[in-house]
């Protein structure tokens, strides 16, 4: 992420949230938190607590972001924003915590004429590929709730769609055959099988290095006796947490889309 | 494929109720965001580094760089990390370590350093490299922090050392790991029945000289690596003295191992200026030298103590503080002294007395005042080190001290005072470990160690990545004294200064002529009289010209064959 993608994002992050942009400086952003967001974000428990019980008047804080040390003031008191810092990474982390479910119909311009809108469901993953190594794959999968159609890259098709969270006059939804329940198995499922397709020699070579390095081991140990035996194990438990294989699907976001048939 | 696939389904029943309740819904722009986020931060590779991206304000060397894709890609996250004093190895660990923790595939980890760098660490780790890592203070921070700073004393102790042992740690490091090289103490105990699943083991001194520390340092790493330990010294000490075995196990390391040299990275060093400065004795400084010298010949009453001639010898080239506060400890230390004990030392202690100033002191002045500049004085005594900042002090001159023993923070604080506002610091030691002082570039060393590693120590303070001048080395000597002798004979015989210790290793280990350091105690603590020092260094430097004019004709012959 450059540092003026995230100025925008930060930008996004804080107007999604209702929080007033005090200043709005190409190389710094202050913006008046919300009470929620303050509490997002600030880490002060005691101080709503206390003033809970105490029904003083709330003061939630101002944040200054400063994505651009050279341009800022030099005497302006903030925190410096970049990819690696902390706060951009709580800040990463809340965005996702906050809207993981999502519900949206079409805005379609069929004004006058009565539109049906097909139901589908969306889920966002990353599957990771985990041994001693990593990698990361991103996947966006559409399903539509009537005929079963499996959509790649949904996410960016819906990208294209205008989309509302109130159902535009003139439309109505039409009734899903596949639950979401069972939806979501179809599409847990249609993972896995693109998953078992994928090329996992990375899989094998890191069994191999765990062979290799459990040879040495038993070799060194190979007189084991009761004294020996506890270090052996923790280091075989050792070799096994750090060359074993695993896949992990993990879900970032997802959601209900009501869409026009000609939309995707 | 037969890898296990996990899915994680927790969110389901909440997505569920979701719909059923047809709501609260989260809101569309934030929903693309954190879809944004993700592409980022998603890691496409299993190769190449992601922390770079990470650091904005780090630049890390590229040999750096290269080691920590080394240790991840081909070592596995399992190394020792040898580079030569000053080339930043905690900047390779830093860089390890948030790689793996970028990748998820590092939380929870142990680092462990000696006590006086335990701050250090964590203000690194935290400030470049944006990791929390805490120190240890409280017993509780080890099942409660996820990176812990720590030193070996503690941890190893019980109830430290219990809670230790329940925690699943994804990483560990080792600071100074050289310490491990003995398998019998307590300290390698401790550190072997910590489950390492990735581990970094951080040391600057070259380990291949003693085999045995190889093969400890390893199989705590890596056990099994060098085989077992039976196997091992069978191999290796029935054929210790074949070459070619040595290149098989310089092999066998060095794929657990990574030493970047100076001469390797690539960077331009500023050089090092050495210069000898010989300096006369006034009368009365020559004379408490030459009877202290004569105590030699006084028959065998010093022997049964434990201070030499030699020692007094020396003390008396640096001042006549040094030489009187160990007259005064051989009188308070002697039981039942004789009276011929008393009086030999009291009539040393009226040399003493008669001794008006120290030359050396007055050309250290001489030259701190040419200099105009900052400058380390380096003394090998307390007595010596507090007379020049008295000394100093009436001259206009403002100077800090500074000892090994000093806690972290007085070392800071003193660092800062020398950086802000004295020309002049006084250092009775290295203080070994972890004092950067690159913003300085002048040293005099105003007497030497007896140990070359100890004054590559002290030149490594300030001759290190960051300094941008080339470094000026003062070494003073006395005329016609032992002083000089030592100088003559071991740096300038060796070339030492010009010289990075580790290359002389090297190759002295290549002919299994053993470590360097032990060679040079034994010369200067073992020798009685300073003819028999004469020889044996005689002996060493010729080892030395020789293992040189091998290497020569090795690259000689490699040339050749090409």
């Amino acid at each position: 992420m450059q540092q003026q993608e995230i100025r925008n994002f930060l930008l996004n992050y804080f107007q999604a949230n209702d929080c007033p942009i005090v200043e709005n400086h190409p190389a710094y952003l202050t913006v008046q938190l919300t009470i929620e967001m303050d509490k997002e974000l600030m880490n002060r428990p005691f101080y709503w607590h206390y003033l809970e019980k105490t029904g003083g008047i709330p003061n939630p804080m101002q944040l200054t972001l400063i994505t651009d040390k050279e341009g800022a003031p030099e005497k302006l008191r903030g925190e410096t924003i970049h990819f690696g810092s902390p706060r951009l990474h709580q800040i990463f982390e809340s965005t996702k915590n906050l809207s993981r479910y999502i519900r949206l119909y079409e805005n379609h311009p069929n004004a006058n004429r009565q539109t049906p809108l097909l139901p589908w469901l969306c889920m966002n993953v990353k599957i990771s590929y985990q041994c001693d190594r990593k990698r990361d794959i991103f996947k966006s999968i559409g399903l539509q709730l009537i005929n079963g159609q499996m959509v790649e890259d949904f996410h960016d098709r819906l990208m294209r769609v205008p989309l509302t969270p109130k159902i535009p006059d003139y439309s109505f939804t039409l009734s899903p055959l596949i639950k979401p329940k069972s939806g979501m198995l179809r599409i847990e499922s249609y993972l896995k099988s693109a998953i078992e397709m994928d090329d996992h020699s990375w899989a094998d070579e890191a069994r191999e290095r765990w062979e290799k390095d459990l040879e040495l081991l038993n070799h060194f140990y190979e007189d084991v006796n009761e004294e020996t035996k506890e270090s052996y194990e923790i280091e075989q438990q050792a070799l096994k947490e750090q060359y074993e294989p695993k896949i992990n699907i993990s879900f970032i976001n997802g959601g209900l889309f009501y869409l026009t048939a000609r939309a995707v | 494929m037969n890898v296990e696939i996990e899915f994680d389904s927790s969110w389901q029943d909440d997505f569920l109720q979701k719909i059923d309740h047809d709501g609260p819904w989260g809101n569309w722009e934030l929903f693309k965001l954190a879809i944004d986020i993700e592409r980022h931060l998603i890691i496409p590779e299993f190769e190449g580094l992601q922390a770079p991206k990470h650091l904005p304000n780090l630049t890390p060397l590229p040999h750096q760089l290269e080691t920590a894709k080394q240790v991840i890609e081909n070592m596995n996250g399992k190394a020792i990390l040898a580079d030569e004093v000053g080339l930043g190895k905690t900047i390779e660990a830093g860089l390890i370590l948030k790689e793996y923790m970028i990748r998820g595939l590092v939380k929870k980890v142990l680092i462990l350093v000696p006590a006086s760098l335990v701050t250090q660490w964590a203000q690194e780790l935290n400030n470049k490299f944006y990791i929390p890592a805490i120190t240890q203070r409280k017993s509780y921070v080890w099942d409660q922090c996820d990176v812990v700073v720590s030193s070996i004393d503690t941890a190893k102790r019980n109830p430290h050392r219990d809670i230790i042992y329940q925690q699943n740690y994804d990483l560990i490091i080792i600071d100074e790991a050289h310490k491990l090289k003995n398998n019998k103490t307590k300290n390698y105990e401790f550190v072997q029945n910590l489950k390492k699943k990735f581990c970094l083991l951080l040391t600057a001194t070259p380990i291949q000289n003693r085999i045995e520390e190889i093969f400890n340092l390893v199989s705590l790493l890596k056990p099994g690596h060098l085989g077992s330990e039976t196997a091992f010294y069978e191999k290796y000490k029935r054929d210790s003295r074949s070459l070619n075995d040595d290149e098989h196990l310089k092999e066998i390391v060095n794929k657990v191992m990574i030493r970047n040299r100076r001469a390797d990275t690539g960077i331009e060093w500023t050089k090092r200026h050495v210069e000898t400065i010989p300096i006369e004795f006034s009368p009365s400084e020559r004379e408490l030298y030459d009877s202290v010298t004569e105590l030699k010949n006084e028959g065998d009453w010093l022997q049964t103590s434990s201070f030499s001639v030699m020692t007094l010898q020396r003390e008396a080239c640096s001042s006549r503080e040094a030489v009187f506060y160990t007259l005064k400890n051989m009188l308070l230390k002697k039981e039942n002294p004789t009276q011929a004990y008393q009086q030999q030392i009291e009539s040393l202690i009226k040399k003493v007395e008669a001794v008006q100033k120290n030359s050396k002191a007055e050309k250290a002045l001489e030259l701190i005042q040419t200099i105009n500049d900052k400058v380390i004085i380096f003394t090998e005594y307390r007595a010596t080190q507090l007379y020049l900042q008295w000394y100093l002090k009436q001259h206009g001159i403002s100077s800090v001290p500074f000892r090994g023993g000093f806690k972290r923070g007085k070392k800071d604080w003193m660092r800062e005072l020398f950086q802000k506002h004295a020309q002049v610091l006084i250092a009775t030691e290295a203080g070994g470990e972890g004092i950067n002082l690159q913003f300085c570039n002048h040293i005099i060393n105003f007497d030497l160690p007896w140990n070359p590693m100890r004054l590559e120590q002290r030149i490594g303070r300030i001759h290190r990545l960051g300094q941008e001048k080339d470094v000026m080395i003062y070494n003073f000597a006395i005329k016609n004294t032992v002083e000089e002798h030592i100088l003559k004979l071991l740096y300038e015989k060796i070339d030492l200064f010009e010289k990075v210790i580790g290359e002389l290793d090297d190759i002295l280990t290549k002919l299994e002529f053993g470590n360097i350091e032990d060679h040079l105690i034994d010369i200067f603590s073992g020798s009685s009289s300073e003819g028999e020092m004469r020889i044996k260094m005689e002996n060493l430097s010729s080892m030395i010209e020789f293992a040189e004019s091998m290497k020569k004709g090795e690259a000689h012959a490699a040339a050749g064959n090409s």
